[in-house]
């Protein structure tokens, strides 16, 4: 017999409520990180007549949350694109044709951090971070040996590069120029999303209005010249990977695209001209559910986004995206379990209608892939496409209670964080007031408080540990080789050109940028062509706009809210108040960044939990050099510096440091310890080099904390 | 001890921090060999000029230390400062921020930069930073910049530390214009109105003359100096030289008027006078009859079995009579 819906409702409540011995499922949910309440059950009575989510539409059609085609994947699966690139151009292009040949679809270029920063190679400063984190680019002849056998009108081509933005993308076109062919063929996408940077990346160059305009006249001159190539990428990916939940991480991102948008109509573009070329990209984290909707939620803002900025043309109001899994998600304890993470985090993507995907390798919570690793993390696509079946239904999950209702709750959450940038004045204005960063922040350290408390359970890190704990093996990256082999390429560079064609050039830059005229892209390639370097030109732009240095203020008392009462954290708190009545100050620590190196996302969680616990704690500037390091240290007298590093220049900085600081005072008592991304085959190195204690990641604060405290009351 | 001293006055950067721990520190033993190593270096003072930073929070005090600071020292002079952190926290702990906006002079050679945590010590400035600037001056700095974390009522005690007192204000704080009392403009040699740039150049360059128009109502002794007012973009380093001009002139004319030395003086009264009353209470506070005293007669107060100054009296009296 049919049972009326409300009778089966609370009979259903009544055999729940006894199941799980409490009054009412009303009291038994899940408060996600986004502030989001996920019930146990949805049923039919979850789909209202909803603000923002219509779930009668269908696949490409508006609002697009079912995706922005009608077909999706049926006709043609996602993009496989995998991320790489080290060392120099030579060997990355031997990696990518290997990729290639191997079913990888599409190509994204891994830049190193001087790349980025607008230092050439040979350049003192970045002496530690040549062809490290990505590869090393000086000029037109580094990017033609990268992309050397590959045909640039037939394979699509990702550049992740924001500060120095213009010489690289002007290379680029020269490359493609070079290997004879027209700018009006080359598609990819160049990252271009600089608003991220000064929230949580730090690769700028620049202040941020100057920015702004370098954006501009890359969307206003690939509109008009380059109609296959996606002028930017609106990325949210590093402020999830900084810690952001996925409602901030979601609203952050549209908001920056709202501003760039405002930036492109600025130039005398007309939103149809540009729009069309916008391009997205998410990080996909392990909240499986909550991963799909916001891809879902994503696709319907920004089609009302862009109806209310006038937009007609459908692939303006369509949100493409490429997504990657996400890294912070992966451990260095136990790192074949990150191989299980990745995959469901892929599926993830797939499910919420990704357009390309990069899976991470499991060893990158360590060092850079090697060959296994990246070849593992292609074929968990390739068996989604080739086996699962995901491919054969339109967004499969369409209808399902909890998926509608949880799309349209991180609608309305998102929504109201873009209302409050968008009464800040917009989100330049928003990154001014530090807004951004600040939410983020204090973000990230409730996320690491919760797994350091366990409330969060990461396997294998804070709970089901492995007792023997796996060996692998780690990609090497002979820093001084390539350093070597970049300085030889420039100065070979540099004897054959012609230096008063180049000056001639670069002055136009200055003046242009000075006086705001031109197009700072178009200028740029006319230096790249002449063979002016990466770091020429950005010094070109640096003459008129000068460099950008952030200050670097934390959040205070979020981590040690979850310790009320915890024993561990009080017992810490006690012996830090001994050790204060013993040497008559408390404990002072100096946590730095050296190198060009910006994710300060360890950083600034390790400061400002070990400030919550009873540390003083000093916060260095980004990019300090190992001397200027180690004068703050002595000049502060403190007791211990941390050194966070992920960029893989701890063998090459570090030594630096501890050779700094006993220039100043041999006698110097200074704990050093490091923090971060390091294979163990460097720790018997560091420890060599007088390091006191090695940090991986995943290590919880408050076994730091007490480690420190004991290393450095012993001295 | 001697050996600190010595390395001190040869300008050896590790002592000079390592003296400065000294002087900020709570240990007992520190404490006494804190105050053996000033007495030393008085008896060598070098020629450093003292200047005072306070300011509303947000106003870009270390921004402006970091601009003005770099000018200086391309001037090849020594610059030490001294920056009190307002950052602290619920369990005692706290993060020192301000060297990230100082990022330039940082580096510098020819200059020394300690952060404190204010912790509660009174006045906008840490226990330890008027010795801390004797240290600096013995170790031949030039200037000594005192950042204090400027909350407002605390310039006095800053004030009394320095021989430039400057207060850094933004665009449009004209309505704390209505709160320049008296009294901050008798301790504020010179007002800085910084942000003269981008959007809020003009905002900037209004408040700047408000400032001297406000200023000009309140006349100091007829021979002193008037107030300065100075207008600066600490991001487009506009303004410095004007800024070096000022400071030059204040201590130019307090000099030749005699005031330069006069408010040394004074300030070594006020130190006296603070060092006094601040053992006093320490040691009524630690001798167990007085404390007990102390805490019976506020309950007495409190129950009406007593009068505030009758209880203050008879708290001081046996003190007194205990020596």
């Amino acid at each position: 017999m049919k049972k009326d819906k409300s009778k089966r409702l609370s009979d259903w409540e009544k055999k729940f409520s006894k199941e799980v011995k409490i009054e009412t499922s009303k009291e038994f949910f899940h408060e996600t990180d986004e502030g989001i309440n996920i019930n146990p059950l949805y049923t039919q009575e979850d789909l209202l007549d909803y603000t923002f989510n219509d779930i009668q539409t269908l696949p490409g059609e508006w609002p697009y949350t079912r995706g922005p085609k009608a077909s999706m994947y049926t006709n043609r699966p996602w993009t496989i694109r995998q991320y790489a690139g080290f060392s120099t151009a030579e060997e990355s292009n031997k990696f990518y044709r290997k990729n290639l040949e191997a079913g990888q679809m599409g190509l994204s270029v891994a830049f190193d951090l001087p790349t980025h920063r607008g230092y050439d190679s040979d350049d003192e400063l970045v002496m530690g971070d040549v062809g490290k984190a990505g590869v090393a680019i000086d000029s037109v002849e580094d990017m033609k040996i990268l992309f050397d056998g590959i045909p640039l009108d037939k394979m699509s081509v990702s550049m992740t590069m924001n500060g120095a933005v213009l010489p690289v993308l002007a290379a680029f076109i020269v490359a493609g120029e070079e290997q004879g062919l027209d700018r009006k063929v080359l598609s990819g996408t160049i990252q271009n999303d600089i608003l991220k940077e000064f929230m949580v990346r730090n690769t700028y160059i620049y202040p941020p209005e100057p920015s702004m305009r370098l954006v501009a006249d890359i969307i206003a001159y690939t509109a008009k010249e380059m109609p296959k190539f996606n002028s930017i990428s609106i990325s949210g990916y590093h402020m999830q990977e900084a810690g952001a939940n996925n409602v901030q991480e979601l609203a952050f991102t549209l908001a920056d695209g709202m501003e760039y948008v405002r930036a492109a109509l600025s130039k005398g573009l007309a939103v149809d001209d540009f729009a069309p070329r916008l391009s997205f990209f998410f990080a996909i984290g392990t909240d499986f559910f909550m991963e799909i909707a916001k891809l879902r939620a994503a696709r319907t803002l920004w089609a009302k986004i862009m109806q209310d900025f006038g937009a007609t043309n459908e692939k303006s109001l369509t949100l493409r995206t490429h997504c990657q899994t996400s890294g912070v998600s992966l451990t260095e304890k136990d790192p074949y379990n990150n191989i299980v993470r990745t995959s469901y985090e892929a599926l993830s993507a797939v499910l919420g209608g990704t357009q390309s995907l990069h899976t991470n390798s499991f060893d990158e919570a360590i060092a850079l892939p090697t060959e296994f690793s990246s070849r593992i993390a292609r074929n968990t696509q390739l068996i989604l496409q080739n086996e699962t079946g995901v491919t054969n239904t339109v967004d499969p999950l369409a209808g399902s209670y909890f998926v509608e209702k949880l799309t349209e709750d991180i609608c309305s959450a998102a929504w109201k964080i873009i209302e409050e940038v968008e009464e800040l004045g917009g989100m330049t204005k928003a990154v001014a007031a530090g807004m951004p960063k600040l939410s983020i922040e204090e973000s990230a350290t409730k996320k690491q408080a919760k797994i350091d408390s366990g409330k969060q359970v990461v396997v294998g890190v804070n709970k089901f540990k492995n007792p023997k704990e796996p060996k692998i093996d780690v990609l090497v990256i002979d820093n001084e080789k390539v350093r070597e082999d970049q300085i030889t390429k420039i100065s070979t560079l540099k004897k054959d050109r012609d230096d008063k064609i180049l000056k001639g050039h670069l002055n136009k830059i200055t003046e242009a940028a000075k006086d705001n005229t031109g197009n700072l892209l178009a200028l740029s390639i006319e230096a790249m062509r002449a063979r002016g370097t990466v770091g020429e030109v950005s010094k070109a732009l640096e003459d008129a706009f000068g460099r950008h240095y952030a200050t670097n203020v934390g959040v205070s008392g979020v981590y040690g809210k979850f310790f009320e009462k915890d024993e561990k954290f009080m017992d810490i708190q006690n012996k830090i108040n001994i050790f204060e009545k013993e040497k008559g100050r408390r404990p002072r620590v100096l946590i730095v960044k050296m190198g060009q190196d910006g994710h300060d996302r360890g950083a600034k969680i390790v400061a400002t939990s070990f400030a919550d616990l009873g540390f003083d704690i000093d916060m260095g500037p980004l990019f300090q050099s190992p001397k200027d390091v180690a004068k703050d240290a002595i000049e502060n007298d403190v007791h211990a510096i941390g050194v966070s590093t992920l960029a893989a220049g701890h063998k090459t900085l570090v030594p630096e440091l501890m050779k700094s600081l006993n220039a100043i005072d041999k006698n110097n008592k200074i704990v050093v310890f490091v923090g971060g991304v390091i294979p163990e085959q460097d720790y018997q190195f560091l420890y060599d080099n007088n390091i006191s204690a090695i940090f991986g990641p995943g290590t919880s604060i408050l076994d730091s904390a007490e480690k420190v405290i004991e290393l450095i009351s012993k001295k | 001890m001697m050996k600190l001293r010595d390395r001190i006055i040869a300008g050896e950067r590790a002592a000079i921090a390592k003296a400065i721990t000294l002087v900020e520190s709570s240990r007992e033993e520190d404490i006494i060999q804190s105050h053996e190593l000033i007495s030393e270096l008085i008896k060598s003072p070098g020629h450093a000029i003292r200047v005072g930073f306070s300011g509303p929070p947000g106003v870009g005090k270390s921004t402006f230390i970091e601009s003005f600071g770099s000018y200086i020292v391309n001037k090849n002079f020594k610059l030490g400062v001294l920056a009190i952190d307002p950052s602290s926290n619920f369990t005692g702990g706290s993060i020192l921020g301000d060297k990230t906006r100082m990022s330039e002079i940082s580096k510098n050679e020819n200059t020394f930069i300690r952060s404190t945590p204010s912790r509660g010590s009174l006045g906008g400035i840490a226990v330890g930073t008027r010795e801390a600037a004797i240290i600096l001056d013995a170790a031949g700095y030039d200037y000594i910049f005192i950042e204090t974390v400027g909350v407002g009522q605390s310039e006095i005690t800053a004030a009394n530390l320095v021989d430039i007192f400057t207060l850094i204000v933004g665009p449009g704080s004209g309505d704390e214009l209505q709160g320049i009392k008296k009294g901050i403009t008798e301790y504020a040699d010179i007002f800085i109105v910084n942000k003269n740039d981008g959007d809020l150049a003009s905002q900037a360059s209004k408040t700047a003359s408000d400032y001297k128009s406000a200023l000009s109502f309140y006349n100091k002794d007829s021979d002193a100096l008037e107030t300065q007012v100075v207008l600066v973009s600490s991001i487009e380093n506009k303004g410095m030289d004007e800024v070096l001009d000022s400071y030059n002139k204040i201590v130019n004319v307090n000099k030749a008027n005699n005031q330069f030395d006069k408010r040394r003086e004074n300030q070594l009264a006020y130190w006296l006078e603070e060092e006094v009353r601040n053992k006093i209470l320490l040691k009524l506070r630690s001798e167990k009859e007085t404390s007990e005293l102390l805490e019976r007669e506020v309950r007495r107060i409190i129950v009406g079995e007593t009068g505030f100054y009758a209880a203050s009296k008879v708290i001081i009296d046996r003190f007194l009579s205990k020596k």
